[in-house]
């Protein structure tokens, strides 16, 4: 049986999906766009508002139409009831936002661990306390290793003090190894700062310090001129007050006396001799006063 | 002694760390400014502008001392602030009425930008037309010959396909192909200027047509703008050589001996093995078969050991 003729007629029932151009249309589906570069029609430009606006309007109906057809004919998947075009990687090359990431460099323990081949393990954050018979944290909040936790009782060593508070040296033992973890961190963050400006890391030390010191001889009232020197103190530069030469070319001299007095006359918006308004406010306020 | 930088909190560290370069960016962040006269027509460009480039969009409803082109410190401190890499600057005067900037920056610096002077528009409150829904995808249609061949439109178009973006898909909805931005370069000027560029949004209408393909229809939406290149800012060749990068991660990884030609079609190259002659299986010809006489004495030899044997 032969359909064709009711598939026809079937079809010009509705309005037609074909768009004619001459030079095939690019797209780039992965940004949604497309390019046509068909010559336009000069003359619809040129004439009335309303015939150019009719024309642009076909002109882009033709290639919504276009980029249509494309996008309804991608592969599809459905999720949620919808049906989603699955759309290839763009092809124009646009501009990033920000730089590529660049890589941190390992850290002393990372390097060393990498050496030894040892390998993080995940473990869990929590452990049994049987005292309690609860499961607490390591560490933190109402974790194990807190100082109330742990076991009110100490065994005072064989060698130590008799006298000696073992509390307080527990506290100071702790202090310590954080003290000690934050030094490493410190380290490791200038070795990689270093790193990045690409100094060794003792040069880097000592340029902060000169810096420091610096700093720290300007903040008295003599700006350190009564300092005792340190050994090795570096020579402070400042800047050199520098003065015009008493005899020299008159046209110089003559222009910057000229840009002076055309700034008083002229009066430039930021740096107005005088500010009028304020001048006013002046004079009323003064005025107000005496009839008080 | 240096310092280190360190959030105070987690809710800071989460919003530090989200500022930083990453392979797979945020999207992109518009601000829109105005400068410190404006008039009507760009105010309400710029709200547009703003409707359409919702929610990754920041509006300044301030007053601002600014003017890109010859300063670029105070665009680039609000780039900086807001954590945005394009921008839009409103202003007018005498010299240029209805000035609109439409730029991008790179690391917090400009990157590249274009002026247009507006000299028609029609608004989304002129018009009062159904709006898409916040959010949605624009399709980008750009039509005439100038979008290949003058390089400031080619920098306009590479400008408002940035702008309006969004976020980066693998797949699209088609129930969400809400609206079209088209923009149709007019005639080029006698010695190849750019003339007017159209900027039309239109929402879209799908009908039946009997095939898999709807019919389009389009219902203008606003803001319609006839807009003037200007000045334009090119970026610098290592700037964009930087902003262009693709990072290693994203980087397809090359696939031996498989290739594909401009059609789209694949190619692949086996290596086989080296051939054994002796071993391949010919046409049975009796004249190639292997005597049978060589074997048959041996055997038959053994026959007669065995029997000697017994």
């Amino acid at each position: 049986m032969d359909v064709s003729g009711i598939l026809e007629s079937q079809k010009s029932k509705f309005k037609s999906i074909q768009v004619n151009r001459l030079i095939p249309v690019e797209f780039d589906l992965g940004l949604l766009a497309s390019f046509d570069i068909n010559m336009t029609d000069e003359a619809k430009f040129r004439s009335d508002k309303a015939t150019r606006e009719a024309y642009l309007k076909e002109l882009s109906r033709e290639g919504a139409q276009l980029m249509i057809n494309e996008l309804f004919s991608l592969p599809t998947t459905v999720d949620d009831d919808s049906y989603y075009a699955s759309l290839p990687k763009p092809i124009t090359v646009l501009p990033r936002e920000k730089p590529i990431p660049k890589e941190k460099p390992m850290t002393r323990w990372e390097k060393f661990a990498k050496f030894k081949g040892i390998q993080k393990r995940k473990s869990s954050g929590k452990v049994f306390d049987e005292t309690s018979g609860e499961w607490r944290r390591k560490y933190g909040f109402k974790g194990v290793n807190n100082d109330d936790q742990k076991p009110w009782l100490i065994e005072v060593p064989g060698n130590a003090n008799q006298y000696e508070d073992q509390y307080k040296v527990r506290r100071e033992e702790k202090k310590e190894r954080i003290e000690k973890n934050n030094r490493r961190s410190q380290r490791n963050y200038e070795e990689r700062v270093a790193a990045e400006k690409g100094m060794k890391p003792h040069e880097m030390r000592k340029r902060e310090l000169q810096k420091a010191l610096v700093l720290s001889k300007q903040s008295t009232a003599s700006l350190g001129k009564f300092d005792a020197k340190l050994k090795g103190e570096p020579k402070i530069k400042g800047i050199k007050r520098k003065f015009e030469p008493l005899v020299g070319s008159v046209d110089k001299e003559k222009t910057k006396n000229m840009a002076i007095l055309n700034k008083v006359n002229k009066g430039d918006s930021k740096a107005t001799v005088l500010n009028v308004r304020k001048a006013q406010r002046a004079l009323n306020n003064a005025k107000r006063a005496a009839k008080k | 002694m240096l310092t280190q930088p360190k959030a105070k909190n987690a809710r800071t560290k989460r919003f530090l760390t989200n500022r930083d370069p990453k392979v797979n960016e945020n999207v992109k962040t518009a601000i829109f400014v105005r400068g410190s006269t404006t008039s009507k027509v760009i105010q309400d460009t710029l709200k547009d502008l703003f409707a359409l480039r919702k929610p990754e969009a920041v509006n300044f409803t301030k007053k601002n001392e600014i003017h890109p082109f010859d300063d670029e410190t105070g665009i680039e401190f609000f780039a900086r602030k807001n954590d945005s890499s394009l921008f839009a600057v409103g202003m007018h005067s005498k010299k240029r009425p209805h000035n609109l900037i439409l730029g991008r920056t790179f690391n917090y610096q400009i990157l590249d930008m274009i002026e247009l002077g507006i000299e028609g528009c029609t608004t989304m409150e002129d018009l009062k037309t159904k709006a898409c829904s916040v959010g949605t995808k624009p399709l980008m249609v750009f039509n005439g010959e100038g979008f290949n061949q003058n390089e400031d439109l080619i920098r306009l178009k590479s400008i408002l396909l940035d702008f309006f973006r969004g976020e980066a898909a693998d797949k699209v909805s088609l129930k969400g192909l809400e609206y079209v931005i088209t923009v149709t370069a007019g005639p080029l000027g006698p010695n190849g200027e750019p003339g007017l560029v159209f900027f039309r949004p239109y929402t879209t209408v799908f009908k039946k047509s009997g095939m898999r393909q709807p019919r389009v229809e389009l219902e203008e939406m606003g803001p319609s703008l006839d807009l003037r290149i200007r000045r334009v800012r090119y970026p610098s060749d290592d700037m964009m050589k930087m902003a262009t990068k693709v990072p290693k991660e994203l980087k397809q990884t090359k696939v031996k001996n498989i290739s594909r030609d401009g059609m789209g079609d694949k190619y692949g190259r086996v290596h086989l093995g080296k051939q054994d002659i002796n071993k391949i299986q010919t046409r049975k010809v009796k004249a190639l078969k292997k005597k049978l006489d060589d074997k048959q004495p041996a055997s038959k030899k053994q026959r007669t050991m065995d029997v000697d044997s017994d």
